[in-house]
């Protein structure tokens, strides 16, 4: 034996090992089969989720209902040569919205959040980067305002299409020194004027 | 069978507490938990880092390596399983190097190969590793199957199925191949430095209990529990195979 082989524990009897090895293969089947599929994958072949309760752990919830009203905006933003603009929806906890925005240039952009309330110009930035377009979804994690920053560094005047539909409850545009509020539009398409 | 207890570690014979008690009951509490039975959590947020990340990002992936050993609970079980009877300090370091040279080697050559294998298949390899030590433990190959492989190989192999289970987890989530190898050697390093926490942690839980009596006398029932833990993890691990393929 090498010195570095394990001493057993005690001098146990090869009946002993084969009952404690069957009854460590059968508690862990029973656990299995009884506790974790149900909890974990939904799967009850015994019944013993349903009857603990257990499968309420593993409920899929790909349904999120939403709070406030179904909304859609369009915008065309042009940028001069380094101009920038910002383009922001007031979204509370938990709305969410899909996204799409293609410009004619690569521009340099920053999507960021604002929480409502808080002191100055803080922001929580998801993601900059350069790109001519982005298409996504955005659930906001906090209440307050949505949405990008975009600057153009090229030489150019580069024009921005933004589609959006979701559950915000504004949309505003902000410049240099100008800001202003856009019209969204409703389901049945008509315009809603902002709150 | 030798007994023998080596001096490095009978000094501390009446000096270490309860706590290693309390250790390993909080070890078996945790696999209680049914609804925590996704061995290698890589929870939403650090996923979205290592999807997004660009270049080398030595320190979040070291703490990323390090966070995955430390609550990688198959992990944990088989080394508890692995220096439940070794005495000697040198035996412990001599198991966990072949552990650490065989999930360094498999967890590189994956990831810069390319290599991927199933991840359920892998833990399930992982579960079954557990299991094997306790088994081994109780001195199920020995006296019952009439056999004595060598542990050291075994836990050489089972370091190679660990690695590779890193492997392909991490390459789950990586996409951008920037900084890709200083990433890698990052997360080895930081699985290096989470079972070094985990096996002190351990090792001194294991020391205090085996200078008490009670560890003679429930020392077979321990590996029993490791056994039934192995079977548990490698039989959800399949079912995952199964299902999810």
């Amino acid at each position: 034996m090498s010195p570095a082989e394990a001493p057993q524990a005690g001098r146990t009897g090869r009946a002993r090992i084969l009952a404690a090895t069957g009854l460590a293969i059968l508690a862990a089947a029973l656990a299995l089969f009884g506790v974790v599929l149900p909890a974990e994958h939904r799967f009850d072949p015994l019944g013993t989720g349903k009857a603990l309760g257990l499968l309420a752990l593993s409920q899929e919830r790909p349904i999120a209902a939403q709070e406030r009203e179904y909304r859609t905006d369009t915008s065309e933003l042009v940028l001069l040569p380094d101009e920038w603009v910002e383009y922001k929806y007031g979204l509370e906890q938990g709305a969410s919205m899909l996204f799409s925005w293609q410009a004619t240039a690569t521009v340099s952009y920053d999507f960021h959040s604002q929480p409502e309330g808080a002191a100055g110009r803080f922001a929580e930035s998801f993601e900059a980067r350069d790109a001519d377009h982005a298409y996504g979804s955005y659930t906001a994690p906090f209440l307050g305002i949505h949405g990008w920053y975009w600057q153009n560094k090229t030489a150019d005047t580069v024009t921005l299409r933004l589609d959006t539909a979701g559950f915000y409850t504004s949309a505003v545009e902000f410049r240099d020194r100008v800001s202003g509020q856009h019209t969204l539009t409703d389901l049945r398409g008509e315009k809603i004027a902002n709150p | 069978m030798g007994l023998e207890r080596s001096r490095e570690f009978r000094t501390d014979r009446d000096r270490v507490p309860l706590a290693a008690a309390l250790v390993a009951v909080a070890f078996l509490a945790f696999l209680a938990l049914p609804w925590v039975a996704h061995a290698h959590p890589m929870d939403g947020r650090n996923a979205g880092f290592v999807e997004a990340v660009s270049g080398a990002a030595p320190f979040p992936f070291l703490y990323l390596g390090a966070k995955h050993m430390v609550t990688g609970y198959d992990h944990l079980l088989f080394l508890v399983g692995v220096v439940f009877f070794l005495r000697r300090f040198r035996d412990v370091v001599l198991y966990v190097s072949l552990f650490t040279v065989g999930h360094s080697i498999t967890l590189l050559a994956g990831v810069l190969g390319g290599l991927r294998a199933n991840p359920y298949l892998i833990d399930a390899v992982i579960g079954f590793s557990v299991a094997y030590k306790g088994f081994e433990n109780i001195g199920g190959f020995e006296r019952v199957l009439g056999v004595r492989p060598d542990t050291r190989i075994a836990v050489l192999l089972f370091g190679l199925f660990h690695g590779f289970g890193l492997a392909t987890k991490l390459q789950e989530f990586t996409v951008v191949k920037t900084g890709l190898v200083a990433n890698i050697l990052s997360f080895n390093a930081g699985v290096e430095v989470g079972q070094g926490i985990a096996l002190t942690a351990v090792v001194l839980a294991l020391r205090g209990w085996r200078s008490r009596t009670s560890f003679d006398r429930y020392a077979f029932a321990t590996n029993t529990l490791l056994i039934t833990a192995g079977f548990l993890l490698a039989g959800h691990q399949l079912f995952g195979y199964l299902v999810y393929p």
